[in-house]
């Protein structure tokens, strides 16, 4: 997972802003333009442009352009990296939570029966 | 925005992540576990890979340093944290975003903040650990009002893709 890393840096920076959270759950919902997606924002265009191209760079998002239009699509890979990812700290967490329980309990934080540790 | 220790801070709940279960042992056995150099080597990370602890100063801005060993003869990096907060027995926050000698570090694989908190509960310990992802000076400063509905949308979105 380590050479995610810096993909995962910038998909976390890139979600730590409101203003972006906001744009890839409208996202879910299927494809929008710059302009709707700007619409309900109390934010000038080119400060909403920022943002896209914020979210266009770590590839949350893609955009396509025909004619006037720029479209923002949700790229599901991405999502999926970072979700991915996400399970696989809490795997983490939960089994050295489980070796904690176990040693204040027991005294041992090895399992009792070794196959107990997939 | 001066912090104080008992605000309620903000949790997201796709970025951050929350382990909470009943632990049949006081919580003191929890506390030292935690805080005991020659303890916390014995469960922090599966055997058969070894842990040492460099630095456990219990304070704020205190160091908190761990490495870890395949063979024991060869270290790498494990932890290279701060404390931020302690409350002696029930309560305690670190950080890797900023370095045991106090630079502001981008620890691999990101940045996180772990909280442990303790609480009294009548079969032993009410245990609590989150950990915060991300910049947590970008976080918003209030949760987005129908944010998660939209978000939940999209994680629902996510499983139908691939499933």
């Amino acid at each position: 997972m380590v050479k995610y890393s810096d993909e995962l840096d910038a998909m976390f920076s890139a979600l730590a802003d409101p203003t972006r959270r906001s744009v890839i759950a409208r996202l879910g919902a299927g494809p929008a333009s710059v302009g709707e997606l700007a619409r309900p924002l109390s934010i000038s265009l080119p400060s909403f442009m920022k943002h896209v191209r914020s979210l266009e760079s770590c590839g949350l998002i893609r955009t396509e352009k025909s004619g006037r239009v720029r479209t923002c699509v949700l790229n599901h890979d991405r999502l999926g990296l970072l979700s991915s990812w996400l399970e696989e700290q809490r795997r983490i967490w939960e089994d050295s939570t489980d070796r904690l329980e176990r040693f204040v309990t027991t005294g041992s934080a090895q399992p009792a029966h070794p196959k107990e540790e997939s | 925005m001066t912090a104080h220790v008992s605000r309620t801070r903000h949790l997201d709940p796709e970025l951050d992540l929350t382990i909470q279960r009943v632990i049949r042992a006081p919580k003191q056995a929890l506390w030292n576990a935690w805080t005991t150099p020659d303890q916390l080597a014995q469960w922090w990370i599966p055997a058969p890979l070894k842990l040492r602890v460099d630095a456990l100063e219990l304070a704020p801005g205190g160091a908190f340093v761990t490495r870890m060993s395949e063979d024991g003869t060869e270290w790498h990096p494990h932890v290279d944290a701060v404390f931020l907060v302690i409350e002696e027995g029930s309560r305690l926050v670190f950080t890797n975003g900023v370095s045991s000698s106090w630079h502001p570090a981008l620890p691999d694989p990101v940045a996180m903040t772990t909280e442990i908190i303790l609480g009294d509960h009548p079969e032993g310990t009410d245990y609590q650990a989150v950990v915060r992802h991300g910049s947590p000076e970008q976080r918003a400063r209030h949760e987005e009002l129908g944010f998660f509905d939209g978000w939940g949308t999209v994680t629902d979105q996510l499983a139908a893709a691939v499933e």
